[in-house]
């Protein structure tokens, strides 16, 4: 058994439930914005090797400009700039508690401000990375399909849709993961604006309990813990893909 | 949108209270982002030495150490050094070098696997050279693989300043006043503009990021090894050419004197050693001696006298 002493370093309970609803916070985000991300990323990626040159300037000056200016302050623009900019009333509708009870004990939330524009905030942010590594992905797949399907009679965007969307991705993924891991970093920096996810609540059970050393410990296991699952999916993935291969060969 | 609010408050943000006051805004952004990047660059090649060189179990614990600054967000780094620092050394670590820790931290840690890469991507070739000669694997390393490692990785490392101006903002967090913070004072202090100040500061981050990003392409196409072969062969041509216009027999080239020289075929272009005792290497190879004792092989004797030696009678 630990002596009272050493009990007395840990973190109680109370601060480890803190810290766990921060982490759900922080992965639910981080869900949310590779999905959307990467559904937009390849509208993106699609635009920008479109034939309209209008559509790829604008694709290119959006990449341009959300890589170049810091997450933080693109946080800062969505929670403090645009509500701002909002006609009168549609604050008190976002900031008021929506709730739908759907038989029993599920219950749907309106998601709260904070949540709403670090949504917002990363996956936009995120978009500008994902489209990259996929265009990336579009160029290693070979002219040759682009060529062939077009003679099959297929559209620009069913050749997109339907042969080298797939084939890039899978060519990006190793690449994609990596920008999934920057978008759980990332989520991060919307303690900033007041969203209750890990960071946050680490520097809370800090302020609150003065165990500077295990707040902070236990955050970092949290997000290193989550970064070795996604590391480890590409693993699998890579290692799958290789006995296919191998299977194929023989 | 009201800019006579904006330019009221230029100065400010530009370079916070400076003459007066403490400096900040945009100004201490840069100073920032400076500091960190050189202080970067540093730990960053000597990490990506480290990694290069080592073998087996070194190389793994130095991989984990490694990963675990890429691992972790910036934002947690920068809670470790402004909160733990102080309570580890009981010193008073202020909240700017703090920052400047993480920040080199975390970005040496990506450029040490940039320079391990650019290492490996050195043909073999050149090691066995050096070796040769008799240098010690340390002044191989130094002298003849990062010169060329170095100039293939600049553009990453440019990138990768870039990412610092950005991640300068989280000073923001610990209450450096850099410029989001300044920016959410004035914030703070005007009330109803918030759109228009968050806008303006993008502005200056977008001016002062993407033109880094410019650079670092523009570096991208000159440090290129292949455009840098191709604009030395036509400055080399450039210059032989008045000479065998002027009936001169054509000098030696002195890249084909080194070729032969280091494997040891020609003894009469031998080229004279410098203080270390290595052989003069190419212009763009940083050489360790400041002077460069090679006038004699450019005097039009000494190349006649080197064509001559040079064939076989």
């Amino acid at each position: 058994m630990l002596s009272p002493f050493e009990t007395d370093q840990l973190l109680a309970p109370k601060y480890l439930l803190w810290m766990w609803r921060g982490f759900e916070t922080t992965l639910q985000l981080t869900a949310i914005a590779v999905v959307l991300s990467t559904l937009l990323g390849l509208f993106l990626a699609a635009a920008r090797s479109s034939g309209h040159a209008g559509l790829r300037m604008a694709a290119s000056s959006y990449t341009a400009l959300f890589r170049n200016t810091p997450l933080l302050v693109q946080l800062l623009f969505w929670y403090f700039g645009v509500p701002a900019l909002f006609p009168d009333g549609w604050m008190e509708w976002f900031t008021a508690v929506h709730r739908i009870d759907l038989a029993g004990a599920l219950t749907l939330r309106w998601p709260s401000l904070e949540f709403l524009a670090g949504m917002f905030g990363v996956v936009l942010y995120s978009t500008a990375y994902v489209s990259e590594e996929i265009r990336s992905g579009i160029r290693g797949v070979s002219p040759a399909q682009w060529m062939t399907a077009a003679a099959m009679g297929f559209t620009r965007g069913q050749v997109l849709r339907h042969i080298v969307f797939p084939q890039a991705i899978r060519m990006a993924l190793p690449s994609l993961l990596g920008q999934y891991m920057n978008i759980l970093k990332n989520t991060s920096l919307t303690m900033a604006i007041g969203l209750a996810e890990l960071s946050y609540t680490s520097r809370q059970v800090e302020a609150e309990s003065f165990r500077t050393f295990q707040a902070f410990g236990v955050a970092t296991l949290f997000y290193i813990a989550a970064i070795a699952i996604i590391e480890s999916i590409g693993h699998w993935r890579q290692q799958t893909r290789l006995a296919r291969d191998a299977a194929g060969r023989s | 949108m009201d800019l006579a609010v904006l330019l009221d408050n230029l100065p400010y943000l530009l370079w916070g209270a400076y003459p007066e006051g403490p400096l900040g805004g945009a100004a201490l952004t840069l100073l920032l982002s400076i500091g960190s990047a050189v202080l970067s660059a540093a730990l960053g090649v000597c990490l990506g030495v480290a990694l290069a060189m080592s073998r087996g179990v070194k190389r793994h614990l130095l991989t984990l150490f490694l990963g675990f600054f890429r691992a972790i967000p910036v934002l947690m780094l920068i809670f470790w050094t402004y909160f733990l620092l102080p309570i580890a050394f009981g010193i008073d670590v202020p909240g700017l070098v703090s920052v400047m820790l993480a920040l080199s931290l975390v970005s040496a840690a990506y450029l040490a696997h940039s320079v391990a890469a650019g290492i490996a991507g050195i043909r073999s070739g050149q090691w066995d050279a050096g070796l040769s000669l008799g240098l010690p694997r340390l002044k191989v390393l130094r002298y003849i693989i990062l010169p060329q490692a170095l100039q293939v990785m600049l553009p990453s490392f440019i990138n990768q300043w870039v990412t610092l101006i950005k991640d300068s903002s989280l000073a923001y967090i610990v209450g450096v006043n850099e410029l989001t913070l300044v920016a959410s004072q004035v914030n703070g202090r005007l009330v109803v503009y918030p759109a228009e100040i968050f806008l303006f500061v993008g502005v200056i981050y977008f001016i002062l990021c993407s033109a880094l990003a410019q650079f670092a392409a523009w570096v991208g196409r000159h440090a290129d090894p292949v455009a840098i072969a191709a604009r030395r062969s036509r400055r080399s041509a450039k210059d032989q050419l008045p000479a065998g216009a002027a009936g001169h027999p054509r000098p030696t080239d002195p890249r084909h004197c080194r070729a032969t020289t280091l494997t040891g075929a020609s003894p009469a272009c031998a080229e004279p050693e410098d203080a270390f005792g290595l052989p003069q290497l190419p212009g763009w190879v940083h050489s360790p001696s400041s002077t460069r004792p090679s006038a004699a092989i450019h005097s039009p004797a000494a190349r006649n006298a080197a064509t001559e030696a040079g064939t076989p009678a």
